[in-house]
């Protein structure tokens, strides 16, 4: 998109965190030029000069700030981009836009009527785009757990949006395994990214959806049988262990079990390889 | 230790969900190769003309060292092999992603 209205398209990230301060995902800015080429980074400031930021109280809001995902869309109908942000909590926030590439340093939290809007799950991942044609925008958005969730605005054209909750789009997998076979990666599994739009040209929109996935294997010299041994055996250990570490209050002890964790996943790379990638999975619309 | 603990989540079983309202989802191509991020994974993609030339191009971002692979739109749902996005002659790199 043309961030800063200069007629050149730009393109806009959100990142996990910054590395100095207090914790917090900057949104950075490849600015377009003329030529075609971008320039690198820079962190998009607010109208008050400094990095945009959702703000937060204390580290227990952290995950609040960190792990930003920004669309600029015009959400309010003014005539200037804002920005709807996702976030590591699963929120999503305004920065209301000013034009040419400004934004007001404070945020706006979405609301699904009364309760903040978030998704089932971590990573909000908004696309804004009139999902269901009614001529208002909704929220379509990517999830820790997986699948495709979307948020319809209720409000209807013209007016000032009303978001219902996030229902699923595609559903989320049952489960998430910490590894899969190649021949089992027939579909998305977590940490799902979207990019919506009418990609066959046949009128309906389309769902674009990236993952991640770890790829796991037999290591030289392992047998087929070995491998599915050890790694059953393998996969019930962790499993309890992460178990006890969820349930575990004292600190100290659920870093013990974390250690644990730890070992047991190098371990691992006696029986098995593990490719961890992602990819980008093509949901067309029937 | 953040790995560990995401991995702790998606420690289990697994079924893999299609939805009604969609064909089955299929893996897109740039060339003849599977579009894919480096370790540790998580592909953001993104479609946009960003060579002017008409036809969407795909954007694919990925957590390591924040890169973004471009894969020239050929038309047809069909897309090049990517290369990586430049900024100022250099592989461009988004900071504060890993």
């Amino acid at each position: 998109m043309d961030l800063n209205g200069d007629g050149v398209k730009d393109i806009l990230s959100g990142s996990y965190s910054r590395m100095d301060k207090s914790m917090a995902g900057l949104f950075q800015v490849l600015w377009g030029r003329p030529d075609g080429t971008f320039s690198k980074a820079q962190t998009l400031n607010g109208a008050d000069n400094e990095p945009l930021v959702i703000p937060t109280k204390g580290e227990d809001e952290v995950i609040e700030a960190i792990c930003t995902r920004p669309f600029a869309v015009d959400w309010d109908g003014d005539g200037h981009l804002d920005l709807i942000v996702g976030n590591f909590a699963g929120a999503f926030y305004l920065f209301r836009g000013q034009g040419q590439g400004k934004f007001a340093p404070a945020p706006q939290k979405l609301m699904a009527g009364e309760e903040p809007l978030r998704i089932d799950g971590h990573h909000g991942d908004p696309f804004v785009v009139d999902w269901d044609g009614d001529g208002d925008l909704d929220i379509v958005s990517g999830s820790s757990n997986g699948g495709v969730q979307w948020a319809e605005n209720l409000a209807g054209r013209g007016k000032p949006a009303r978001l219902a909750k996030f229902k699923a789009l595609i559903p989320a997998p049952d489960e998430l395994r910490s590894g899969y076979r190649d021949n089992e990666v027939v579909a998305p599994t977590g940490s799902t990214r979207v990019w919506v739009a009418d990609f066959n040209s046949d009128g309906k929109l389309d769902v674009l959806v990236g993952d991640s996935v770890a790829i796991v294997a037999p290591a030289e010299g392992v047998s087929e049988a070995d491998f599915a041994k050890r790694r059953a055996a393998w996969t019930d250990t962790f499993s309890a262990l992460s178990k006890e570490a969820a349930n575990e209050k004292d600190e100290e002890k659920q870093s013990a079990i974390y250690e644990r964790m730890n070992k047991l996943y190098e371990e691992r790379k006696e029986f098995m390889t593990e490719d961890r990638t992602g990819f980008v999975w093509l949901y067309l619309r029937k | 230790m953040k790995i560990i603990a995401a991995l702790a989540a998606l420690a289990g079983g697994a079924s893999l969900a299609v939805a009604a309202d969609f064909e089955r989802p299929v893996r897109l191509k740039g060339g003849a190769e599977l579009v894919r991020v480096e370790s540790p994974g998580y592909a953001c993609p993104c479609l946009a003309d960003i060579d002017g030339d008409g036809r969407a191009d795909l954007l694919v971002g990925q957590f390591a060292k924040g890169k973004i692979r471009v894969y020239k739109g050929l038309g047809d749902g069909k897309f090049a092999a990517g290369d990586w996005l430049k900024a100022e002659g250099a592989v461009a790199e988004v900071p504060g992603v890993w």
